[in-house]
């Protein structure tokens, strides 16, 4: 009957290949999340092993990346650190981005009072500085992994009730949603199935930069004390720690920053081809 | 059931009104008519008429804020549609009545494809498995002349024409007692226009759907359409069979939209259009809505308001000077 049958995933991956910027990112984030998962096999010392007798060692064929100030190898922790700054920046931002959608998208659906109330709420948590409002969750809450991710993630909830509010504004007065009703479709339907999708892209754009945004939020609450708890390595409470000797041991805070630099390219280099290609409407 | 001589749709003094801050806009002002099962009623007026929001009003649908219906009745089948409950409405949506839109260009969903799209009303409404769903959506496409095969393609693929055949094979799709197609041909050139026209045709004479057919097009309803009824500044003022109105006009207004179509066998140099524009529908003139513009205006036309008369059996005017 039909004369191509094919998944839509199979076609957006499609129109993924032809751009290979996006690749080239994708391939150092599924390097990054296997980094991650195989942490165990691929760093050579596990990431607390102090050993006073070789601190702040440059690096070397032993210590790839150097040693840090307690003798703890850097390239280990950093490969940790993978496992633990991935963790945080994904599960936050997922959880953000799923209450702030969904909340953004009701807002601009049905409009009136409860756009009132879904708008001023996430106002309010606007007006308050992205850092200031984590540290204030994470400081009520306490510090740790959880805690930390809890604070990340209210954190982002604003920027994507307000993305999605602001597309499903755009789709809600489209000819298509007014079709759907006609043809008895109930609101649960006409958000989920025909809203929520045509807004995706703004939202993925804003979540490839969200995920970065995450990761530094995060390693800023670390630096003071309210997120990950050392011994854990964190990349960005690597840097905080390492900034001291930013003078003379200056690899102790390159890799760490590398590493963040890294994966925050790496997503937005996904992002961008991620929207070209779940756009159908671009498809050459 | 009811007898069978009972219309499908019967609208009883339907009153809509937008309520803005700039006023209360008066789109629909007390019309009432009835359609007959299998019938096609033209629905023709100038742009602001009310058509569209008659159209809204019938599958209740008016946008809410700012549109309001005031007051009035939609029986369908003998039961007040704006009575209906939630669940109620979804159910009559697009299985008693369905509707075809303006623009085909917008009125599919561009992130699923056309197969789908038939296939979703299918299953919302008539219980069939996904498989199912797919077979008559394939059916569908073919009824409406488009390759089967394409079934899985995008609306984006579609040129315009197509993608209004798509829309009514969605509209179509679960068989409705009523068709509403709003102006369906407007964004279409004109080959395409006549192609899908007389699509639509077939297909109802087919299925053996009420159609009300909103236009302003007046060649169109002769094509189409059994009855015409005439809208100016929301009231139906002339309704009638269509031999009754073409042949019979009453309503200077009637008279006017024929004066300003081109004719092939007189000759003129100029068109004759009714001078003036529409009222505004927030501040409409007192007496008949018409009387700035009439060329037969009467010293009553100012401050009494027309009622219906029926001038000869089944055809109807507003207007005064046959009262």
């Amino acid at each position: 009957m039909a004369k191509k049958k094919k998944g839509q995933l199979l076609q957006i991956w499609r129109r993924l290949k032809k751009n290979p910027l996006s690749m080239l990112g994708m391939a150092i984030l599924v390097i990054l999340v296997l980094t991650a998962v195989f942490a165990d096999f691929i760093a050579p010392y596990p990431y607390d092993l102090q050993n006073y007798g070789a601190a702040k060692q440059f690096p070397s064929k032993a210590h790839p990346f150097g040693t840090d100030n307690y003798g703890r190898d850097i390239f280990s922790r950093v490969v940790y650190g993978t496992r633990v700054s991935l963790q945080i920046g994904f599960i936050s931002l997922t959880v953000g981005a799923l209450i702030g959608t969904v909340l953004g998208t009701l807002s601009g659906y049905f409009g009136g009072r409860t756009d009132t109330v879904i708008m001023r709420f996430t106002d309010i948590l606007m007006s308050i500085p992205k850092v200031v409002l984590a540290i204030a969750v994470a400081s009520t809450l306490g510090p740790g992994l959880v805690n930390a991710m809890i604070a990340v993630a209210i954190s982002s909830i604003p920027s994507f009730a307000r993305v999605a509010r602001a597309s499903t504004l755009t789709v809600r007065d489209q000819e298509y949603i007014e079709a759907a009703k006609v043809i008895g479709a109930g609101n649960f339907r006409i958000i989920f199935r025909h809203i929520l999708p045509n807004i995706l892209a703004p939202i993925i754009v804003q979540a490839t930069l969200g995920v970065g945004i995450s990761i530094i939020l995060a390693a800023s609450l670390s630096f003071l004390g309210l997120g990950v708890e050392p011994p854990t390595p964190e990349w960005g409470a690597m840097l905080s720690a390492a900034r001291t000797f930013i003078r003379d041991e200056w690899y102790m805070v390159l890799f760490p920053g590398l590493a963040i630099m890294l994966t925050v390219l790496a997503l937005n280099l996904l992002g961008d081809g991620l929207r070209d290609a779940l756009d159908p409407k671009l498809k050459a | 059931m009811n007898d069978r001589n009972s219309p499908l749709l019967s609208v009883r003094n339907l009153t809509i009104h937008y309520i803005t801050d700039d006023g209360i806009v008066r789109a629909v002002n007390d019309i009432s008519f009835d359609l007959e099962k299998g019938k096609t009623l033209g629905l023709v007026g100038e742009t602001g008429a009310g058509k569209t929001t008659t159209a809204l009003g019938i599958m209740n649908l008016v946008p809410d804020p700012p549109g309001k219906i005031i007051s009035g009745q939609i029986l369908v089948n003998g039961k007040d549609i704006l009575k209906f409950k939630k669940n109620e409405l979804k159910k009559y949506r697009g299985k008693v009545a369905s509707m075809v839109l303006q623009d085909p260009m917008t009125a599919l969903n561009p992130l699923i494809t056309v197969g789908e799209q038939i296939a979703e009303v299918l299953r919302l409404h008539d219980k069939l498995s996904r498989a199912d769903s797919y077979i008559k959506a394939a059916q569908m496409l073919e009824l409406v002349g488009i390759p089967s095969d394409r079934i899985n393609d995008y609306p984006h693929e579609f040129s315009g024409g197509m993608k209004q055949r798509v829309v009514i094979a969605i509209a179509l799709a679960c068989n409705p007692q009523l068709l509403i197609a709003d102006e369906p041909t407007t964004a279409l050139d004109v080959t395409i226009q006549a192609q899908v026209l007389s699509l639509i045709r077939d297909l109802i004479k087919k299925y053996g759907t009420s159609m009300i057919l909103i236009t302003h097009d007046l060649g169109v309803v002769t094509e189409i359409c059994d009855e015409v009824a005439i809208m100016y500044a929301g009231q139906i003022v002339e309704k009638g069979d269509l031999e009754a109105v073409y042949e019979h006009t009453g309503h200077p207004y009637t008279r006017g939209l024929f004066g300003s179509l081109p004719s092939l066998a007189v000759k003129a140099h100029r068109l004759n259009p009714i001078e003036g524009l529409m009222p505004d529908p927030t501040d409409l003139p007192k007496g008949c809505a018409f009387h700035p513009r009439c060329p037969d205006k009467m010293p009553e036309c100012v401050s009494r308001t027309p009622v219906v008369i029926e001038t000869e059996p089944g055809h109807f005017v507003r207007c005064l000077l046959y009262e």
